[in-house]
């Protein structure tokens, strides 16, 4: 028999105190959801800038007239490099031949994308086939007619991979032809590709303004008759992308390149940073406003300690009258305040899990069977979550350590309780 | 059951010139006026007197539940009436027993646990390492008072005879040199209080522990081995005793 026990039994046997237990579990759930959903987010707006950035880009100036040799040699050279990925970028805007939306460029309905001209061996690594980047892939769809009309057909167009939302938006179907223009400065370029397939990676942002497509392809529609435009470099485990980055600036450094011939070296960081900042103070901001929900539970618990002490000052006084020092109330009212604190910890947390698993329904279930976050607004079809165990970890000690402080305020009023009128009302 | 406890040379339990007055309105109301007692080692004391004579102060004054105005109390020799409430409450855990007349059990603790708490109060860490010894000294005295096959009863699923037995062993069961009885069958039938009082009063014998009990009961004052007598907040002088009425 331990007071701790004792402390059990009053919980058990006090509604009041399975309701202060009840309030903290609330405010831990909402508090780990929140958590973990800006986590989530987070991890994929990460995610999305490196699996199109690397850890960190070359970017290549347009007027250098370097072979890609000398860049592609030094930097693969550096410590800590995994693999060096030359690519070719063009911004510009799509529409589907023949649409009058091409014709007038003026038209609402073009919409801009990043074309990403990659090589197939970096293809996988964005969830890409790699034989639809090779140069000696077939046409995806052999044009129509017999094998005399098709040979005299012309060469069919490039193959282009297309976010799904994006191609869905167009009303776009594998093997239709589209059109690009590029705007690389100076006069557009226009360039025809066929829907060679479509990609989904659950990121809203990534579908409907990315398409990837051959490098030489790419090239020449961004005007870069080097057949590049940067390099992505992927960074082997543990080393960091900043680091990195000041490795490979010193390694151009000394690579004798001419002051317009020098690339810029920048690190996937450095080119999502407002939004990431962003987003990463938005969490700490949320955190702290639903931290303040846990501590108004916790101080609920306050209140409805005094009120034990109030309702149970018989069971004091015997307590105390058998020998308790002032020293052991306070332990013991400390002691159910934890008994409280663990039991709404750990219905929260699971409560949490529960909401964080099932995020989705609860969405739908909160939105009246509408989706609450718009893909289009928050740039995700699927609410990412991530639980970080460092946070949950703080959120537990910290609710934990709130529970705790505020059970000393009635444990220090039960010691104040005299024994006598505690047992005789005297 | 318990070995009898040696009997010491200091008397456990010594008060002198013992004086108490409570707050009433913008007055003062004396309840005790220099009341001085001993109580020598196993000795079965009671103490009688009306109804506001200050038995039940008394009582708590020399159990360390309240401070005198004037006076001191020795236990076993030391002063402990100045003591803090830290350093009193580890007397009263260690050295004193109490039975109230309304038993005062916890209800959420079943009757051994409720036997337990002075123990487990007292021992503080060390109860960890003796609980196993300590439970086997409370069930035996569970056993002892007839308790035996109610362990595990809550106070609300026992009887008041039985609820005044849990009682008298949680009082004994830290084997105190004193302990203070409040008249403990005042709330039970005569019958009930009978046994309850025998089974005091042989326990506590063979506990070697000294015993005061404060009663109305001229019946109960007989089974004693002397009698004190309290008026108007003062003892009736050891030669004007009277022998109990049977």
């Amino acid at each position: 028999m331990s007071l701790l026990h004792l402390g059990w039994q009053w919980f058990r046997r006090r509604p009041v105190l399975i309701a202060a237990a009840g309030g903290l579990a609330l405010g831990v759930a909402v508090l780990f959801t929140v958590l973990a959903v800006f986590n989530g987010f987070l991890g994929a707006l990460q995610s999305s800038i490196r699996d199109f950035a690397g850890d960190v880009v070359v970017q290549v100036p347009k007027r250098s007239e370097r072979p890609l040799a000398d860049y592609l040699e030094p930097v693969r050279a550096v410590p800590g490099v995994a693999s060096v990925h030359p690519r070719a970028v063009a911004f510009g805007m799509v529409g589907r031949r023949g649409a009058r939306a091409v014709a007038d460029l003026r038209t609402a309905d073009l919409t801009g994308l990043v074309v990403v001209g990659i090589d197939p061996d970096e293809a996988p690594a964005l969830g890409a086939d790699p034989a639809l980047f090779a140069e000696t892939s077939e046409p995806l769809r052999p044009p129509p007619g017999d094998a005399d009309v098709a040979r005299a057909a012309p060469s069919p167009p490039p193959p282009l991979v297309l976010g799904r939302a994006l191609a869905e938006r167009l009303g776009l179907e594998v093997g239709d032809v589209l059109e690009v223009v590029g705007f690389s400065g100076g006069e557009p370029r226009r360039a025809s590709f066929r829907l060679a397939a479509t990609f989904a990676t659950g990121r809203f942002d990534q579908e409907m303004d990315r398409a990837l497509a051959r490098r030489a392809d790419v090239a020449r529609l961004a005007d870069r008759p080097r057949g590049f435009s940067d390099l992505v470099v992927r960074a082997k485990p543990g080393v960091e992308a900043a680091e990195l980055a000041a490795r490979i600036e010193q390694a151009l450094a000394s690579a004798s390149l001419a002051s317009h011939e020098r690339p810029r070296v920048r690190t996937w960081r450095d080119l999502g940073g407002q939004l990431l900042r962003a987003a990463e103070d938005q969490r700490g901001l949320l955190g702290t406003v639903f931290f303040l929900i846990v501590l108004v539970a916790a101080y609920q618990l306050l209140a409805t300690l005094l009120l034990t002490v109030t309702e149970k000052k018989r069971d004091l006084g015997v307590l105390r009258a058998l020998g308790a020092t002032p020293l052991r109330v306070v332990s013991f009212f400390v002691g159910l305040a934890a008994v409280v604190g663990a039991v709404g910890i750990a219905v929260g947390l699971a409560l949490g899990a529960w909401l964080v698993h099932d995020i989705h329904r609860v969405e739908l279930l909160l939105g009246g069977g509408k989706p609450i976050f718009l893909p289009e607004v928050y740039h995700f079809t699927e609410i990412p979550t991530d639980v970080d165990p460092a946070s949950t970890l703080v959120l537990v000690a910290a609710t934990f350590a709130a529970t705790l402080l505020f059970a000393l305020v009635p444990a220090l009023r039960a010691t104040r309780v005299p024994i006598l009128r505690a047992l005789f009302g005297r | 059951m318990t070995p009898t406890a040696p009997v010491s040379s200091v008397p456990p339990l010594v008060a002198h010139g013992l004086e108490k007055a409570y707050r009433v309105g913008r007055g003062r109301l004396p309840v005790l006026r220099g009341v001085s007692l001993v109580l020598c080692s196993g000795e079965l004391v009671a103490l009688m007197g009306a109804s506001g004579s200050g038995k039940s102060t008394l009582l708590h004054l020399l159990g360390l539940m309240d401070r005198p105005d004037a006076g001191e109390v020795l236990l076993d020799g030391e002063r402990v009436d100045r003591l803090g409430a830290g350093a009193a409450a580890r007397v009263r855990a260690r050295r004193i027993g109490f039975v109230f007349q309304q038993f005062q059990l916890l209800p959420e603790l079943n009757a051994l646990q409720n036997v337990l708490l002075p123990r487990r109060l007292a021992l503080g860490r060390l109860w960890w390492r003796r609980r196993r010894a300590e439970t086997a000294a409370a069930r035996r005295l569970l056993e002892a008072v007839g308790l035996g096959e109610r362990l595990r009863h809550r106070p609300t699923m026992l009887s008041g005879g039985e609820q005044q037995r849990v009682a008298i062993a949680r009082a004994l069961v830290s084997r105190p040199a004193v302990l203070l009885a409040d008249e403990p069958t005042g709330n039970l039938d005569r019958r009930t209080g009978h046994e309850v009082l025998t089974l005091l009063l042989d326990l506590a014998r063979a506990h070697g522990t000294a015993v005061l009990l404060a009663t109305h009961d001229p019946a109960v004052a007989q089974a004693c081995d002397r009698v004190l007598r309290l008026a108007d907040g003062e003892l009736v002088p050891p030669d004007a005793e009277v022998a109990p009425t049977p």
